[in-house]
C-alpha cells in the first residue's frame, strides 16, 4: 500500500519535489539556467519511471475509488510528461517562474490521470488550469495577456462550478464520489444522471475550448507568449480531453449524451477551421484550429467499439506534440513578439530546415497523409465510423477539408515570394486568349 | 526475399536518392547525377518487373506484404497486378526522360527540386502498387505534396494561385474517398469479424445497393477531379499553365492517370451493380470532356495551354474506355493510358526545352523545322501519336477503344436499349477528327509557318534526344506489336469484365435499369 503510493506516483512525486526545489533555488537567487535544466530533468525521469511501469506491467489501486493507477493512466501520463519534456526541449530558457508554473502545470495532469474519484479529480484540474492563468501573464507585460488570463480564470471558475454541480448531482444519484459508479449511472441514462454526466462534461468541454464553449481560447492563447500558447493549445488542452475518458471509460454512453456529443463535435470542427481561415495572427490561429482539434477528438467519445482510450492517447500524442514542435518552429522563423503570419512569406530562403519542419506540421495538423497527424485522424475516424457515424464522419472530413486551406495557405507561405528559389527566367506575360 | 521486395524497392530508392540529392552540396553535380541515378534505378528496377511480370504465374512473386497496423488490418502491402504492371512502368520512364530533357534547365541543379522530382515519383508508384485502400489513400493524397510545392517554387507568375488551386480542387475530391475507404473497412469488420482495408478482401464484401452508391460516388469524384474530367476540371489550365514544363509533362503524363487507375482499382471492383448502372451517364460525361477539351484545344494559340486542353480530351477516352465495360475497350483504356502518357509527356518535355532555349518568347516560335530540325522531327513524333496514326500507340488504344465503343453501341441499339451508346460512340470518333486538326495545326504554327529569322535556336542536344530515344521505343512497339504488352494485363481485365458481367447478370432486382452493361451480360 505504502509502497503503491511512493512508486505508482513516483512521477508525481517527482515533478512536486522539482516545485519545491525550484521554489527553494529562486529564494537564494541561484542562476536562472538551472530552472530549464532541471525541468526537463525532472520530467526525463519522470518518462523513465513510468516506461519502466509499462513495461513491468504496473497496475495499482493504493486508495479505492481515490487514486487509482491502471494501464491507460500510465500511458496518459507518459504521453504529457513525454509532450512537457518535448516542450522544455524546443523551448529553451525561461525563468524560475515559469519553469515551476509549468511544473505545477504538469503535475495537476498527473495527478486528474491518477484519480479514481472525484476529489482527487477536481483537485487535479485545479492544479492544470491556475497555473496557467500566472503562466499567460508571467513575462507578457501587456494589457492584452491580462485580459485573455482574466477570461480563462472566469470562464475556467464557471466551469468549474458547473463539474461540482454535476459532481453533487452524480453524489445525489449514486451516493458516492467515486468515479466508475458515475460513470455507471450515466451509462445506464438516468435523467438525472444524464444531467449530472452533461453538466461535467461541459465542464471540461469549456476547458477543452470546444464551440460553444470556446470563447476565452482566442483571448487567451493571443495575449500569452507563444511558448505558453503552445503549452496550452496542446498539453493543457490534451490533458482535459484525457480526462473525459478517465471519467466515461470506454464503453459507449447513453444516447442523450451521445447526440449531444455529435452535434459539439461537427460545430466545433466547423466553426474553429471556419474562423481560423481569416485570421492573421498565429497565435490566434493556433486558438482557432485548436477549436477544430478538441471537435475530432470530443467526436472520438462517441465511439462504442472499445478504443476510444487508445485513439484519444495517440490523437493527444501526436495532436500536442505537433502544435509544440509547429509553436517552436515559428518563434524560430520569426523571432520577436509579433505574430503576423505575412512574417513566414519566404521564410524557407532563410531557414530551409526550420522552415520545413514547421510546413510538415501544419499539413499534419491539417491531416494530410503520410504525416502523423493523418493517422491521428484515422483512427478517431475508424472508430467512430466502425460505431455507425458513418454520415457524421463524412460531415466532420468535409469540415477538415475546410481546415485544409488555412494550413496549406501557411506552409505555402514559407515559398512566397522566395528570392533564392525563384528561377532566372521567369514569364512575364501570358499568351493565348 | 529476392523478387517480392522489388515492389518496395521501386519505393524506397527514390527516397534515398531524395535523401542523397538534398544533402549533397548546393550546387554540386553529385544531386543531379543520385537524382538521376536513382530515376535510372526505378527504371532498370520497374522494367525487369514488367518483362518478367506473368500474370498465369504465382501471383505473389511480386508481392510485398508486411503488417504494419495489424488491428486495423492496414498492411504495407505491394503487389504488381495486371492492371498497374503498365502505370508502374510508365511512371518509373518519365521521370527520368523528363529530368533528362531538363537536364540543363536552370532549375534542375537545385536540391529542392530535385528531392521534390524524387519524393513525387515514390509517392506516385506507391499509389500504382498498393494493395491496401488505407495505402492507396496515403499515397494518393501524399503525391499531392511534391507537386503542389513544385508548382509553388519553381511555376510562373501565378503559381501561388496554381498550386493552392491544385491542392485544394484535388483534395476536395479525396474528402469523401477516406470516408468511403474507413466505411469500407468497417464493413469488412461487419462481415468478417475485423479489421481489413486489404483490397482483395474488400473485392469480396458483399455490399448492398446504397453502400455501393456511397462508395462509387465518393471514389468517382476523388478520380474524375484528378483525371480530370468536365466538370471537374477548373484546376488544370491553371495548374499545367503555371507549372514548370518539366513537371507538367508529368502532371499530365503520370499522375493524371492516377484518376483512371483508381477507376479501374477502386470504382469499377467495389462497386460493381452502381459501376454498371452508372456505365451510360459516365461514358456521356467522358464524351462531353473529350469534346470539350477538343473544341478548347481549337481554339487555343498558346501552346502550353493547347497541349493541357488536348490532355484534357484525351483523358476523356481513356475514362469512357473504362465505362464501355467491354474487354476490349478496357485494354483500349490501359493502353491509352501508356500510349497518352509517353506522347503528352514528349509533347510537354519539348515545349519545356523551347522555353529553356528561348525564355518567354518560346511563344512565339515558329518555322522551327527549318531551325531545329531534329526539335521538329521529335515534335512530329509526338503530335502523330496524339492524333493516333496508324502504326503508333495512339491508334491501337483509340481503335479498341472506339471498336468497344460501337460494338456496345449497336448491342445497345439492337437489344432495343435506346440509341445514346451509339451516339456516344459517334461522338467519340468526331472527337477523333478534331483532335487531328487542333495538332497538326499546332505543328503547322511551331514547326512550318514563315520563318522570320527571330527564333535562331541550339537543336536538340544529345543527352535530350538519349532521353526521348524510349518514348519512342513505347510508342512503336504499341503501335506495331501491342499483343506482347496487352498480354500482361490480359487476365486481369477478363477478370474484371467477367466480375462485372456477373453482377450484372445478377442485377435484376436492383431498383435502377442496369444500362448498357446489361446488354452486354446476356
Amino acid at each position: 500500500m505504502a509502497s503503491d503510493l511512493a512508486y505508482g506516483l513516483l512521477p508525481d512525486h517527482l515533478l512536486l519535489a522539482l516545485v519545491l526545489v525550484l521554489m527553494l533555488l529562486e529564494t537564494v537567487g541561484a542562476t536562472e539556467r538551472l530552472a530549464s535544466l532541471l525541468l526537463r530533468l525532472a520530467l526525463l525521469a519522470g518518462c523513465a519511471v513510468l516506461w519502466q511501469q509499462l513495461a513491468t506491467g504496473y497496475a495499482a489501486e493504493p486508495l479505492p475509488g481515490e487514486i487509482g493507477i491502471d494501464r491507460f493512466a500510465l500511458l496518459a501520463k507518459l504521453v504529457i510528461l513525454a509532450c512537457g519534456l518535448l516542450w522544455s526541449l524546443v523551448f529553451p530558457g525561461g525563468t524560475y517562474k515559469s519553469a515551476l508554473l509549468a511544473g505545477s502545470s504538469l503535475l495537476g495532469a498527473l495527478v486528474i490521470m491518477d484519480s479514481a474519484g472525484f476529489i482527487l479529480l477536481f483537485l487535479g484540474i485545479e492544479m492544470l488550469s491556475l497555473p496557467a492563468f500566472a503562466l499567460i501573464v508571467h513575462g507578457a507585460g501587456r494589457g492584452t495577456a491580462a485580459e485573455g488570463a482574466f477570461k480563462y480564470l472566469l470562464l475556467s471558475a464557471v466551469a468549474s462550478a458547473s463539474m461540482l454541480f454535476g459532481i453533487a448531482l452524480g453524489y445525489g444519484v449514486t451516493g458516492s464520489l467515486a468515479i466508475a459508479p458515475f460513470a455507471e449511472a450515466v451509462r445506464a441514462g438516468a435523467p438525472p444522471a444524464v444531467a449530472a454526466g452533461l453538466l461535467v462534461a461541459s465542464g471540461l468541454f469549456l476547458k477543452a475550448a470546444v464551440f460553444p464553449f470556446h470563447g476565452w481560447a482566442p483571448d487567451a492563447y493571443s495575449g500569452a507568449r507563444l511558448h505558453v500558447t503552445g503549452l496550452l493549445a496542446s498539453i493543457v488542452k490534451g490533458t482535459v480531453i484525457l480526462a473525459l475518458v478517465r471519467i466515461f471509460g470506454t464503453v459507449g454512453l447513453n444516447a442523450e449524451t451521445t447526440a449531444v456529443v455529435v452535434v459539439l463535435a461537427m460545430l466545433s470542427i466547423f466553426y474553429g477551421n471556419f474562423a481560423a481561415i481569416k485570421q492573421r495572427s498565429f497565435k490566434r490561429l493556433i486558438a482557432y484550429s485548436s477549436i477544430a482539434h478538441a471537435g475530432y477528438m470530443v467526436f472520438a467519445l462517441v465511439d462504442t467499439t472499445g478504443s476510444r482510450a487508445s485513439d484519444l492517447l495517440w490523437y493527444v500524442a501526436i495532436y500536442a506534440s505537433t502544435v509544440i514542435v509547429a509553436c517552436a518552429a515559428f518563434a524560430v522563423l520569426c523571432p520577436g513578439e509579433g505574430d503576423d503570419v505575412q512574417a513566414l512569406d519566404g521564410a524557407f530562403g532563410a531557414r530551409p530546415v526550420t522552415a520545413l519542419v514547421f510546413g510538415l506540421a501544419m499539413l499534419s495538423l491539417a491531416g494530410i497523409p503520410p504525416l502523423p497527424g493523418f493517422f491521428a485522424k484515422l483512427f478517431v475516424f475508424t472508430s467512430v465510423v466502425a460505431s455507425g457515424y458513418l454520415a457524421a464522419a463524412a460531415v466532420a472530413f468535409v469540415g477538415s477539408f475546410i481546415g485544409v486551406t488555412y494550413y496549406l495557405a501557411l506552409s505555402f507561405r514559407l515559398f512566397a515570394g522566395d528570392a533564392h528559389t525563384a528561377p532566372a527566367e521567369r514569364v512575364p506575360t501570358r499568351g493565348g486568349s | 526475399m529476392g523478387e517480392s521486395v522489388t515492389p518496395w524497392l521501386l519505393l524506397v530508392v527514390p527516397l534515398l536518392g531524395a535523401i542523397v540529392a538534398s544533402l549533397s552540396p548546393r550546387g554540386s553535380w553529385l544531386a543531379r547525377a543520385s537524382a538521376m541515378a536513382a530515376m535510372l534505378v526505378v527504371l532498370a528496377l520497374s522494367l525487369r518487373l514488367f518483362l518478367a511480370y506473368e500474370p498465369a504465374a504465382d501471383a505473389s512473386r511480386f508481392d510485398f506484404n508486411l503488417p504494419w497496423m495489424p488491428a486495423l488490418g492496414i498492411n504495407l502491402h505491394f503487389a504488381v497486378d495486371g492492371f498497374n504492371v503498365y502505370l508502374v512502368l510508365l511512371a518509373a520512364l518519365l521521370f527520368p526522360v523528363v529530368l533528362g530533357c531538363s537536364w540543363h534547365s536552370p532549375h534542375t541543379p537545385r536540391r529542392l527540386y530535385l528531392a521534390l522530382m524524387l519524393v513525387l515519383e515514390s509517392s506516385l508508384v506507391g499509389t500504382f502498387l498498393s494493395q491496401n485502400a488505407v495505402l492507396f489513400f496515403v499515397f494518393w493524397e501524399a503525391v499531392l505534396i511534391p507537386a503542389g510545392v513544385l508548382i509553388l517554387v519553381y511555376g510562373g507568375d501565378n503559381r501561388r494561385r496554381a498550386a493552392i488551386t491544385f491542392f485544394l480542387y484535388t483534395m476536395a475530391g479525396s474528402v469523401l474517398l477516406l470516408a468511403a475507404v474507413i466505411g469500407l473497412g468497417a464493413e469488412a469488420l461487419g462481415q468478417t469479424g475485423q479489421w481489413s482495408f486489404e483490397l482483395g478482401v474488400l473485392y469480396g464484401l458483399r455490399l448492398d445497393w446504397n453502400m455501393q452508391m456511397f462508395v462509387f460516388v465518393a471514389i468517382m469524384l476523388a478520380c474524375l477531379v484528378k483525371v480530370p474530367l468536365v466538370p471537374f476540371h477548373a484546376w488544370l489550365p491553371l495548374a499545367y499553365y503555371e507549372a514548370p514544363a518539366p513537371v507538367t509533362a508529368l502532371l499530365a503524363g503520370a499522375l493524371s492517370k492516377m484518376g483512371a487507375y483508381g477507376i479501374l482499382k477502386l470504382a469499377l471492383p467495389l462497386a460493381p451493380d452502381v459501376a454498371a448502372a452508372a456505365a451510360t451517364p459516365m461514358a456521356v460525361l467522358a464524351v462531353t470532356s473529350l469534346l470539350y477539351g477538343a473544341v478548347l484545344a481549337l481554339r487555343e494559340t498558346d501552346y502550353k495551354r493547347l497541349i493541357a486542353y488536348s490532355s484534357l480530351s484525351h483523358m476523356g477516352y481513356v475514362v469512357l474506355g473504362l465505362f464501355i465495360l467491354r474487354e476490349t475497350a478496357l485494354h483500349g483504356a490501359l493502353l491509352q493510358m501508356l500510349s497518352h502518357g509517353v506522347a503528352v509527356a514528349g509533347l510537354f518535355a519539348l515545349l519545356g526545352v523551347l522555353e529553356q532555349r528561348l525564355g518567354p518568347a518560346y511563344r512565339q516560335a515558329t518555322a522551327l523545322s527549318s531551325a531545329a530540325p531534329r526539335f521538329a522531327v521529335w515534335s512530329m513524333v509526338f503530335v502523330l501519336t496524339t492524333v493516333a496514326l496508324p502504326l503508333t500507340s495512339g491508334f491501337t488504344a483509340e481503335f479498341l477503344i472506339l471498336f468497344g465503343a460501337f460494338a456496345q453501341g449497336l448491342a445497345a441499339w439492337q437489344a432495343h436499349a435506346g440509341a445514346l451508346p451509339l451516339v456516344v460512340a459517334l461522338l467519340a470518333l468526331t472527337g477523333m477528327v478534331i483532335g487531328a486538326t487542333y495538332m497538326l495545326r499546332y505543328a503547322r504554327a511551331i514547326l512550318f509557318g514563315t520563318d522570320n529569322g527571330a527564333h535562331r535556336i541550339a537543336d536538340l542536344r544529345p543527352m535530350e534526344i538519349a532521353s526521348l530515344l524510349p518514348l519512342l521505343l513505347v510508342i512503336l512497339v504499341i503501335g506495331i506489336a501491342p499483343a506482347a504488352v496487352m498480354g500482361k494485363a490480359e487476365s486481369a481485365v477478363a477478370q474484371l469484365a467477367t466480375a462485372r458481367t456477373l453482377a450484372v447478370s445478377a442485377l435484376p432486382a436492383a431498383p435502377e435499369p442496369a444500362g448498357i452493361g446489361g446488354t452486354h451480360g446476356k
